[in-house]
């Protein structure tokens, strides 16, 4: 069950962790 | 896959079923359909399909493909209040495994009315196919994430429906570099982006359809018992779909979600031209692109943050900060332009998307707390028709009003002042709304079996 669950969140954690760096990347050019 | 592995029999958990497996499996839902927000990164491209480098007199024009983002989200209104009490009769599963098949399968349709140039297809595929996906997809994990967290029903929802914001941004970085990617001497690479989403999404919504689980009727989370006495507002009986819609309270709540839309929606729709004018010559257009950005960041994460605070605070106190908070910040923007203060004014704008993305994912706990858990989840697609009304709303105002200030003359700076303000009447109205808001009628509640 621990297993799955790392699996789980870790399957929706990385391409929204993505995003957010990406969207990130392109946001703090406003403070530049 | 036979079809008894969709049934809602099939999916309830065992006893030792650890409930933080069901969040992932409403994100994986939500992270994929959340890509419509981020479907702007195609207009340009669908306008190139024959000229390539330029539009052809052949292509199709900017207003004829915009058509496909308004037609999906109209669709998504629809069908979530359509389908709204059957996706609580299936159950999650097989709610979730069709909007899987009408999200996937409205990237292929659309592909095949690319190849042949068929614009109606692409209505018809990621419109009308995609839309209903994108209504069904929505509302499939509401219900059952509020039953497996009877104890924190705004933080669970919020993490689904914050799903729904980050969906954008994974999308719109994914969109260019699949298309960067299949670019040839024959293709801007549209058609082979759209195949590919569709098989991606699908594969990526069927982890949802995978791993979620309903609770047994008689579940509760370990050691937890339901307050004796609940807070104001907060029933512990039941109204049907069918009777809560004729209800005041229904009416007043979709007061509230259209006028906390409609400010949010107005601003996030005209935000890069906003700030471009408000501080002209000082903001350029890829700052302003950066901008837009930042308000889909604080979009995302106000999803989780105000949904899990709603949990301490309570729902009706919760829309009081969203509508007092907004009317002091929007009525303050017209000071903000004038000391030319771009970190003052961008920090507001953060503020006020936060509450938008808030306003999304508190309501799904808000209906629990009025209407019980009975057909949450059809109650919530009913109300998202006001989604779609504050969807045409929001944006017509801010332009149509700037339009109007400017062809009287108005310095283009100073042109969104009475847009300002009137997002601050529209947010009075919320206020009146959510404050007069009751407890349902004892007349009104549900006496019947419980059991989907």
């Amino acid at each position: 069950m621990k297993g799955r669950l790392i699996v789980l969140w870790t399957a929706v954690g990385i391409p929204l962790a993505w995003g957010v760096m990406k969207t990130l990347e392109t946001a703090l050019k406003l403070f530049q | 896959m036979t079809a008894s592995f969709l049934d809602r029999q099939q999916t309830v958990a065992p006893p030792d079923f650890n409930r933080f497996l069901v969040p992932p499996a409403a994100l994986a839902v939500h992270l994929s359909i959340g890509q419509v927000y981020a479907f702007s990164t195609f207009n340009l491209p669908l306008t190139k399909l024959i000229g390539l480098s330029h539009s052809a007199p052949e292509d199709w024009d900017l207003k004829q493909v915009g058509w496909i983002f308004s037609i999906a989200i109209a669709i998504l209104g629809l069908s979530a209040a359509v389908f709204g009490r059957w996706v609580e009769r299936v159950g999650p599963r097989k709610s979730m495994f069709i909007a899987a098949l009408c999200f996937g399968g409205g990237f292929i349709v659309s592909a095949v009315g690319i190849h042949y140039h068929q614009l109606w297809l692409v209505y018809a595929g990621y419109g009308v196919l995609g839309g209903c996906g994108l209504g069904i997809g929505y509302i499939s994990p509401v219900s059952t994430l509020i039953k497996w967290f009877p104890d924190r029903p705004g933080m669970a929802t919020g993490m689904a429906i914050m799903g729904f914001g980050g969906g954008a941004l994974i999308a719109a970085p994914l969109s260019v570099m699949l298309m960067a990617h299949f670019k040839t001497a024959a293709s801007n690479g549209v058609l082979e982006t759209f195949v590919t989403m569709g098989v991606i999404y699908f594969m990526y919504m069927m982890i949802g359809v995978y791993a979620v689980r309903v609770p047994a009727a008689d579940w509760k989370p370990a050691g937890w018992t339901a307050p004796a006495k609940p807070k104001t507002l907060v029933t512990t009986a039941n109204v049907a779909v069918d009777m809560a819609w004729r209800t005041p309270q229904f009416w007043l709540l979709w007061v509230v979600l259209c006028m906390n839309v409609t400010a949010g929606i107005g601003v996030l729709s005209g935000a890069s031209p906003m700030i471009q004018e408000i501080f002209s010559g000082r903001v350029t257009a890829v700052s302003a692109a950066s901008f837009v950005g930042l308000l889909s960041l604080f979009n995302m994460g106000g999803r989780f943050f105000w949904a899990s605070t709603s949990d301490y605070i309570g729902r009706r106190n919760t829309y009081m900060v969203f509508f007092l908070l907004g009317i002091i910040l929007y009525s303050t923007v017209p000071t903000i332009g004038h000391l030319r203060s771009i970190p003052l004014f961008v920090a507001a704008f953060c503020v006020i998307l936060s509450m938008y993305g808030g306003g999304f994912a508190t309501i799904p706990a808000y209906l629990r707390d009025v209407f019980g858990t009975y057909q949450v989840g059809a109650i919530h697609g009913r109300l998202l028709t006001a989604w779609s009304a504050a969807g045409v709303l929001g944006p017509v105002l801010v332009n149509y009003i700037r339009q109007y200030q400017i062809d009287n003359g108005v310095p283009k700076a100073q042109a969104y002042s009475v847009t300002m303000y009137i997002m601050c009447g529209l947010l009075l109205i919320g206020f009146l709304c959510n404050f007069a808001m009751r407890a349902v009628d004892d007349k009104h509640h549900y006496r019947g079996s419980i059991q989907p």
